[in-house]
C-alpha cells in the first residue's frame, strides 16, 4: 500500500479523536439537555424558549451554509422561512383539513417552492456579481411581505392564519403521565421538531464536510483560483444556495407547527426574522454551523429575559430615565454589539474559541 | 446574429423599448390623467435618483455597497422635520420668501448634519472593511440598525406629521391639467442636482480624479492623490444627497417615521441595478423608469404596483446584466 498522504493522515487522526474530544461530549450533553427540558422545566415559557432555540439554531445553520460556507449574503432567508411556514399553514389550515397527509404535503410543497425560487434567484444574480444577491433577495423579500399583506384573500393578509394540528400533534391529544409529565400534543410536537431539526442539522454537517462542501469553501476563499482549478463556481454556489434555502423553508414549516399561527410580520419580516438570524450567525460565528446554537441561545434567552431586566432597572433605579430609554430600545444595544463583533471578532464565539484552543494546543506542542 | 445585434445596440434597444412601454399606458389612461401621472412619476423618480446616485457613486468609486443609505435618508428627513418645528412661524407664514428661506435652511441643515454623520460612519466603521463586500454589507446593515434606533431614541418611535410651508401646497391648473406644485419643485431639484454632479464630474479636476478612481483606484493612488480623503468626501456627499432625498420625500408624503429609509433604499437598489452600478446617468434613467412605471401601474392595476419594479429589474438583469450604463470596472 502506498504511503498515506497528509490529508489521509489528517482524516484518520480526526476519526480517531472523533468520539473522545471534549467538543464531542459537549455536543452530546447539549442534545441530552434539550431532550430533558420538558421533564425538568415543564413550564410553557422554558419549553417554548428551548424550542425557539432549536429551530433558530437550525435556521441559522442553514443561513450559515450560504454566508459562512459559500460567502453569499442573502436577505431573503427569512422569506424562505416564511414560505415554508405559509405552505404548511395553507395545506392544513386555509385550504385543507388537518391530517398527516396534508402536513407532509405541506412540507413537500414548501421544499419544492423554495427550491424553484432559490434556483431562479441564483440564476438571476450570480450571473453578474455575488453582491447582487444581497440586493435582489432584499427586494424580493420585501415584495413577498407586500404580497402576503395585500393579497389578503389568498394569504389571510395581516390577520394571518391560525392552524390546528392533526392527531398526535393536536393540543388536546394526551397520552397520560410519564414521570410526572403529562404527555400532551405539545410535548409530542416538541420531540418531533427536535428530532427533525437534529436530522436537518446532521444533513447540513454532512453537506459541509463532503467534498462538495470543501469546494464551496475553496470558492468562498478564492473564487478565481477555484475557477482556474476547473470547478464551475456558479453551479456549486447554486447548489449550496438551494440547499440552504430548502432547509430554511422546512424549518419554517416546523415553526408553523409549533406556534400554530402565521402572519406576514412574524414569518416573512426582514426586520424580524432576518435581523435575528443575522445577529445570531454573527455572534455565534460564521462558517461553523455550531455557531447557530450559541447565537440562537444567546439572542433568544436575552430577548426572553429583557422585560425582566427592564422591570429590574425600573425597580432599582426609578429615576434613570436614560437607562430606561436605552433598555426600551434594546435593538440599539444589539446593533452596537453586532458592529463590534463584526469589527473585532469576525469569527464569532465559536470561531474565536476554536482559534484559542488551536493556539493553546500549539503552545503545548 | 440577433445576439450580436443585441450586444451592439442593447442600450439603445432597451431605451427605445422603455419609451414604447411608457407610451403604452396611453391606451388605458385618458390623456390628461396620463400627464398628471407622468409628472408624479418624474417627481418620484427624481427623489429616488437623489438616493440612488449616492449609492451608485459610493459603489463605483469605493467599491462599497452602503446599506446604511436608507438610514441616512431617514436622518435627513428628521433633521428637516426638526428645523421646520423650530421655525414654525416661518413655516406657517403666508410669505413665499419666508417659506423658501425655511425650506433652504432645512435643506442645508439636513445635508450638513447627515454629511457629518456620513463622515463619522466612513471613518469609524466602513474604513475597517474595505475590500470585503460581505463585511461591508454586514457592517453597514449593523449601522442601519443603530441609526434607526437612534432616531427612535431622539425623536420617539411614532410617526410624526410633517408641517409643510404653505407655498408648497396646492396645484397649478394648466389647460385643465392638474399639476401639483411640489412635484415640479422636486423635478427641478433633481435636475439641478444631476447637473451639478455632472458638471463637477466632467469639468473639474476633483471630478476627473473621482472618475479616474472609478476606473482604476491603484493608479490614482500611484499618481499621488490621497484616495482615502477622496473616499471620505464622496461618502459625505452621498450621505448629503440621501438627506436631501429624505427631506424632499417627507415633504412629499407629509410624514416622517423611523423606518422610512427601508422602502427607498430598496428603490435605490433596483435603480442602480437597472442603471448600472457606478453611473450617475444610469441612476437618473433608472430612477425615472422606476418612478414612471410605479405610477402608471399603481393607477392601472393597484395591487401590482409593488412588483412592477422588481419585474423590470429582472428583465434588465436578463438582457443586460451589467445595467443600462455600466461604468468603470
Amino acid at each position: 500500500m502506498a504511503e498515506p498522504t497528509p490529508v489521509q493522515i489528517f482524516h484518520t487522526e480526526e476519526k480517531r479523536m472523533q468520539y473522545r474530544s471534549g467538543s464531542f461530549f459537549l455536543r452530546v450533553g447539549l442534545l441530552v439537555l434539550f431532550l430533558v427540558v420538558p421533564f425538568l422545566f415543564p413550564s410553557f415559557k422554558t419549553v417554548d424558549l428551548a424550542m425557539q432555540i432549536i429551530m433558530f439554531a437550525t435556521l441559522v445553520a442553514s443561513f450559515d451554509i450560504l454566508l459562512g460556507y459559500t460567502g453569499i449574503l442573502s436577505f431573503g432567508h427569512g422569506m424562505f422561512f416564511g414560505i415554508g411556514a405559509y405552505c404548511v399553514a395553507f395545506l392544513i389550515g386555509k385550504y385543507g383539513m388537518p391530517s398527516y397527509f396534508n402536513l407532509a404535503l405541506g412540507f413537500i410543497t414548501a421544499a419544492v417552492v423554495a427550491y424553484a425560487l432559490a434556483l431562479l434567484i441564483s440564476f438571476l444574480s450570480l450571473r453578474v456579481k455575488a453582491i447582487f444577491f444581497a440586493m435582489i433577495t432584499l427586494a424580493i423579500a420585501e415584495l413577498a411581505i407586500v404580497l402576503a399583506t395585500k393579497l389578503s384573500g389568498f394569504s389571510g393578509g395581516e390577520d394571518g392564519i391560525s392552524i390546528f394540528m392533526p392527531g398526535i400533534f393536536a393540543v388536546s391529544f394526551t397520552l397520560g403521565d410519564l414521570m410526572g409529565l403529562e404527555i400532551t400534543g405539545r410535548v409530542v410536537t416538541y420531540y418531533f421538531i427536535l428530532l427533525f431539526c437534529l436530522g436537518l442539522f446532521l444533513a447540513m454537517l454532512r453537506f459541509t464536510h463532503s467534498p462538495l462542501g470543501r469546494v464551496l469553501q475553496a470558492i468562498r476563499d478564492n473564487t478565481q483560483r477555484a475557477e482556474a482549478l476547473g470547478y464551475k463556481t456558479f453551479l456549486f454556489q447554486a447548489i449550496s444556495i438551494t440547499f440552504g434555502c430548502v432547509v430554511a423553508s422546512i424549518v419554517g414549516g416546523l415553526y408553523a407547527m409549533w406556534v400554530a399561527y402565521v402572519n406576514p410580520e412574524s414569518c416573512l419580516g426582514v426586520l424580524t426574522i432576518m435581523l435575528d438570524v443575522l445577529l445570531m450567525v454573527i455572534i455565534g460565528g460564521m462558517g461553523t454551523l455550531y455557531g447557530g446554537i450559541v447565537g440562537a441561545a444567546f439572542l433568544k434567552i436575552s430577548q426572553t429575559f429583557l422585560p425582566d431586566l427592564q422591570n429590574l432597572a425600573k425597580g432599582l433605579l426609578p429615576h434613570a430615565e436614560f437607562l430606561h430609554n436605552i433598555l426600551e430600545r434594546w435593538l440599539l444595544l444589539f446593533g452596537i454589539l453586532f458592529i463590534l463583533v463584526v469589527v473585532f471578532f469576525p469569527k464569532g464565539v465559536i470561531g474565536s474559541v476554536r482559534d484559542y484552543m488551536a493556539g493553546r494546543n500549539r503552545v503545548r506542542g | 446574429m440577433a445576439e450580436a445585434m443585441f450586444r451592439r445596440w442593447g442600450r439603445e434597444l432597451t431605451i427605445a423599448g422603455a419609451i414604447v412601454l411608457f407610451l403604452l399606458p396611453l391606451i388605458g389612461i385618458p390623456g390628461k390623467t396620463y400627464l398628471t401621472l407622468t409628472i408624479a412619476g418624474l417627481a418620484m423618480g427624481m427623489l429616488v435618483f437623489l438616493v440612488a446616485s449616492g449609492v451608485s457613486i459610493i459603489f463605483g468609486l469605493m467599491d462599497v455597497l452602503n446599506f446604511a443609505h436608507g438610514a441616512l435618508f431617514a436622518w435627513g428627513a428628521y433633521v428637516g422635520f426638526t428645523v421646520f418645528k423650530h421655525l414654525m412661524k416661518w413655516v406657517e407664514a403666508d410669505s413665499v420668501l419666508q417659506n423658501l428661506a425655511v425650506f433652504f435652511l432645512a435643506i442645508v441643515a439636513a445635508m450638513v448634519v447627515v454629511a457629518l454623520l456620513g463622515i463619522v460612519l466612513e471613518r469609524v466603521i466602513v474604513r475597517r472593511v474595505y475590500g470585503s463586500h460581505l463585511f461591508q454589507i454586514l457592517i453597514t446593515f449593523g449601522a442601519t440598525i443603530v441609526l434607526v434606533e437612534l432616531i427612535r431614541v431622539f425623536w420617539g418611535p411614532n410617526d410624526e406629521v410633517m408641517t409643510v410651508p404653505l407655498t408648497f401646497y396646492g396645484n397649478w391648473d394648466i389647460f385643465d391639467i392638474i399639476v401639483d406644485r411640489y412635484r415640479v419643485i422636486c423635478i427641478v431639484i433633481g435636475l439641478i442636482v444631476y447637473g451639478v454632479i455632472q458638471l463637477i464630474l466632467k469639468k473639474t479636476k476633483l471630478g476627473m480624479i473621482v472618475r479616474a478612481g472609478v476606473e482604476d483606484r491603484e493608479m490614482v493612488q500611484a499618481m499621488g492623490h490621497n484616495i482615502f480623503l477622496l473616499f471620505t468626501g464622496v461618502f459625505a456627499v452621498g450621505a448629503g444627497l440621501a438627506a436631501l432625498g429624505g427631506l424632499a420625500m417627507s415633504i412629499f408624503s407629509l410624514q416622517v417615521y423611523p423606518d422610512m429609509g427601508g422602502t427607498y433604499l430598496l428603490f435605490a437598489f433596483i435603480v442602480v441595478i437597472i442603471g448600472g452600478l457606478g453611473s450617475v446617468t444610469g441612476s437618473l434613467v433608472g430612477a425615472l423608469i422606476v418612478g414612471l412605471a410605479y405610477n402608471y401601474v399603481a393607477y392601472l392595476v393597484p395591487w401590482a404596483a409593488a412588483g412592477v419594479n422588481i419585474m423590470i429589474m429582472i428583465i434588465i438583469l436578463l438582457i443586460r446584466p451589467t445595467g443600462l450604463f455600466p461604468a468603470g470596472k
